[in-house]
């Protein structure tokens, strides 16, 4: 893939910082984490529709 | 999404990622973490900003660094690698303040059409997701790469 390629990808280009992987094991935003699995508990996922766009 | 975006890191597995706002508040680092929730393949989306002293990590206060457009374009740079990398994935988002979620909810409905290319994208209203409309209040984001 060259420079003008890669320029044009959504996906950002990541450097790999092994200093963040303490916070992967951190319960970070754990009352996000909660309301989230609170809302899936009683809502789930989105009902399966054939026009989704 | 062809926005100004900033650099950045992450650890080896996309579940966390790092990068710094920069504005006439100075350099403010911010984490943003993807968080297993209880249903199978659907991860929490969730951001806030790096105390520079303490190593903290606190997602409500209001940095007001006036990149908030950059901030959130880099947000969603996250979202492209975390689901290149976890296809499957669903990801969940909703903000800290009624507040926030309103801004979340301008920010995806100003570039829905873009983010609908890639994405299948829903709101929760009324305990229900529908698909996203722009104009419409929701409490809560879902998106899933298509």
């Amino acid at each position: 893939m060259n420079i003008k390629e890669l320029n044009s990808k959504k996906t950002p280009i990541v450097t790999i910082d092994k200093s963040l992987e303490k916070f992967k094991k951190q319960p970070l935003f754990q009352d996000k984490v909660d309301k989230a699995n609170e809302i899936l508990r009683n809502v789930g996922l989105p009902k399966k529709k054939k026009h989704y766009s | 999404m062809k926005l100004p975006k900033y650099p950045l890191k992450a650890e080896k597995s996309l579940m966390v990622f790092e990068f710094t706002s920069e504005g006439p508040k100075g350099k403010i680092k911010k984490l943003v973490k993807y968080s297993e929730t209880n249903l199978k393949d659907l991860y929490n989306l969730a951001f806030g900003d790096k105390d520079n002293v303490t190593g903290e990590i606190n997602d409500s206060t209001i940095s007001n660094n006036g990149d908030s457009d950059m901030v959130l374009a880099t947000v969603v740079a996250t979202v492209y690698a975390f689901t290149d990398k976890y296809p499957d994935s669903w990801v969940f988002a909703t903000g800290s303040t009624k507040a926030r979620t309103r801004l979340y909810r301008i920010g995806i409905s100003k570039y829905l059409l873009e983010i609908k290319r890639d994405f299948q994208v829903f709101g929760l209203k009324d305990e229900e997701w529908e698909p996203f409309e722009k104009d419409v209040v929701y409490e809560a984001f879902l998106v899933k790469r298509k």
